[in-house]
């Protein structure tokens, strides 16, 4: 057990740290943990063996799909079921435009332009096709637009186009038989019968210290995720499903959602995240970043043709179009998920993983860093367009004062 | 005239000597005085963490502003208080202009890297976009 111990404070360690630089620089804690993860293979990797962090040990791959798991579950439990029945048909329209357009694109420039084999193309498309909700959430709350009909219709979108990427996950690489049709007939019944059954049940026997409400809903997302990889499909596809159909029950127990979070980010996410960047090879990367850039360059550009005329029609202003357009061609959870999928499923190698991993990275970054340099503040770009005020009135009086 | 003022809050030192000062602004003009606290999100945020750190901030802020509350309702002044989610700068700027404030105060403190290089000083683009007359309040 020593061995395992002395591995376990090693992740945590990388997992405190990574913490740390996220809220130094006020950035998300996935992707500074995907970064640390990268750099400590670099240096732990070459002091004590790769196989430290590449995390082939049975419990770290367990914590790690647990991780998964539990993450996309939670991602699927904020949708809010009312928006999506009400705007269904402008949600799917715009969601299923913003899986298809970088879905298409980037697997076609994968196959014809990067040469990539058929199954690495396709995984490429999913891996790129993916929509941050958070980020398009946090832009909505500073709009102030997540109470109007525009709002609401684009953030029930990007959960679309989540959906479909996990879909496409899900049962593109799965070979169809008897088994496919077992886990989503059974996955079938249990939607239908869990957002029944599970509110009697929490109301019954919840909130008690001994957590029924949580054993209950990791009984079921490890029920459904052995029977998906048992048919040879992903677990998170039933997971962020469950997450959906439970979106209106366990979804807005907000007591309940903050433990399962505080399991998820405190236990399980870490090793997920900082394995997914210690399987990428910098050397590889280097040696080869055409594949990065033009994956990248790709998707954003599948995102603005797909995505930015909906919002115009909308009656978005211009300014704003253009920064939701951007947020919405940001996506770090789904695609890094993709991304190891395909590399645990043999579907690309690590050159390709790694390609692919440093695409989403960037895909998370460099559509932000660019709709907050041309965009933000946006309440001063209206100004800027607006004749201008006379400077006398605009003074500014520093007061020193001694603490 | 200046009618409202508006104060921006995070709980730091330089921002309770700005609450300080915009209160005895308002005092002296017989104004009414706007709080606002902004919580932000990370950036290049992620699914499920975005909304627990808004969740967390919101009560965070909550918590900030109710000892201010308190001292506000031993005053005959008129107090608002709000709490939104943004850019600090961007926030307080679209608050001034929705409230029609008259004068802003704000704190001066220092800021992480990545805020420094995404947006500069919250304090300096508030000046340089204000549409009323800016009071930065220095240690």
């Amino acid at each position: 057990m020593t061995e395992i111990w002395a591995q376990a404070a090693l992740w945590l360690g990388l997992a405190l740290i990574a913490s740390l630089v996220s809220i130094w620089l006020r950035i998300a804690t996935a992707l500074s943990e995907i970064v640390v993860g990268t750099i400590a293979q670099l240096f732990i990797g070459a002091a004590l063996g790769s196989a430290i962090l590449a995390g082939d040990a049975t419990w770290i791959k367990f914590l790690s799909g647990a991780g998964a798991i539990l993450l996309t579950f939670l991602a699927g439990a904020e949708l809010d079921p009312m928006v999506l029945r009400r705007e269904w048909k402008q949600a799917i329209a715009i969601g299923l435009v913003s899986f298809a357009a970088p879905f298409l694109g980037c697997a076609a420039v994968a196959r014809w332009g990067l040469g990539w084999s058929t199954d690495a193309s396709w995984l490429a498309g999913v891996a790129m096709s993916t929509t941050s909700v958070a980020v398009v959430y946090a832009v909505m709350l500073e709009f102030g637009l997540n109470k109007t009909d525009y709002g609401k219709t684009v953030l029930a979108a990007c959960f679309i186009t989540d959906l479909a990427t996990v879909v496409a996950l899900g049962l593109i690489f799965a070979p169809f038989t008897v088994k496919t049709l077992v886990f989503l007939g059974a996955g079938t019944v249990t939607f239908l019968v869990l957002p029944w059954l599970i509110p009697r049940f929490f109301r019954r026997y919840g909130n008690r210290p001994s957590e029924l409400e949580a054993k209950l809903l990791m009984l079921c997302l490890f029920g459904l995720g052995a029977l998906a990889t048992w048919a040879d499909s992903e677990a998170v596809l039933p997971a962020y499903l469950l997450g959906m159909v439970l979106a209106g029950t366990v979804g807005k127990d907000h007591a309940l959602v903050r433990r399962l979070r505080t399991l998820t980010f405190g236990l399980l996410t870490p090793f997920y995240f900082i394995r997914a960047g210690a399987l990428v090879s910098l050397p590889a990367l280097v040696a080869a970043p055409a594949a990065f850039v033009v994956l990248l360059f790709v998707k954003m550009a599948a995102k603005v043709t797909g995505v930015y005329p909906v919002t115009r029609a909308y009656r978005s202003p211009r300014q704003e179009g253009i920064y939701t357009t951007l947020l919405m061609s940001t996506g770090l959870t789904f695609g890094t998920i993709s991304a190891l999928f395909g590399l645990s499923h043999d579907l690309i190698d690590q050159a390709q993983y790694s390609a692919l991993v440093a695409a989403v990275i960037a895909s998370a970054v460099v559509p932000t860093l660019i709709a907050n340099a041309f965009f933000l503040p946006r309440h001063l770009l209206q100004s800027d367009e607006a004749p201008q005020a006379d400077p006398a009135a605009t003074t500014a009086a520093h007061v020193r004062r001694s603490s | 005239m200046i009618k409202k003022i508006l104060v921006g809050y995070d709980g730091s030192a330089a921002a309770a000597q700005a609450f300080d000062f915009a209160l005895d602004f308002t005092r002296r003009y017989s104004a009414e005085l706007h709080v606002l606290a902004v919580a932000r999100p990370p950036e290049f945020g992620t699914e499920v963490e975005t909304e627990a750190v808004v969740e967390s901030s919101r009560r965070h802020y909550g918590h900030l502003l109710k000892p201010l509350k308190a001292r506000m309702a031993t005053e005959s002044i008129q107090a608002k208080f709000e709490i939104t989610i943004g850019h600090p700068a961007d926030q307080i700027l679209r608050y001034a202009e929705r409230h029609g404030i008259d004068h802003i105060v704000v704190g001066h403190r220092g800021h992480s890297i990545f805020e420094h290089w995404l947006l500069g000083s919250v304090a300096r683009q508030v000046i340089a976009h204000a549409p009323c007359p800016v009071t930065v309040v220095r240690r």
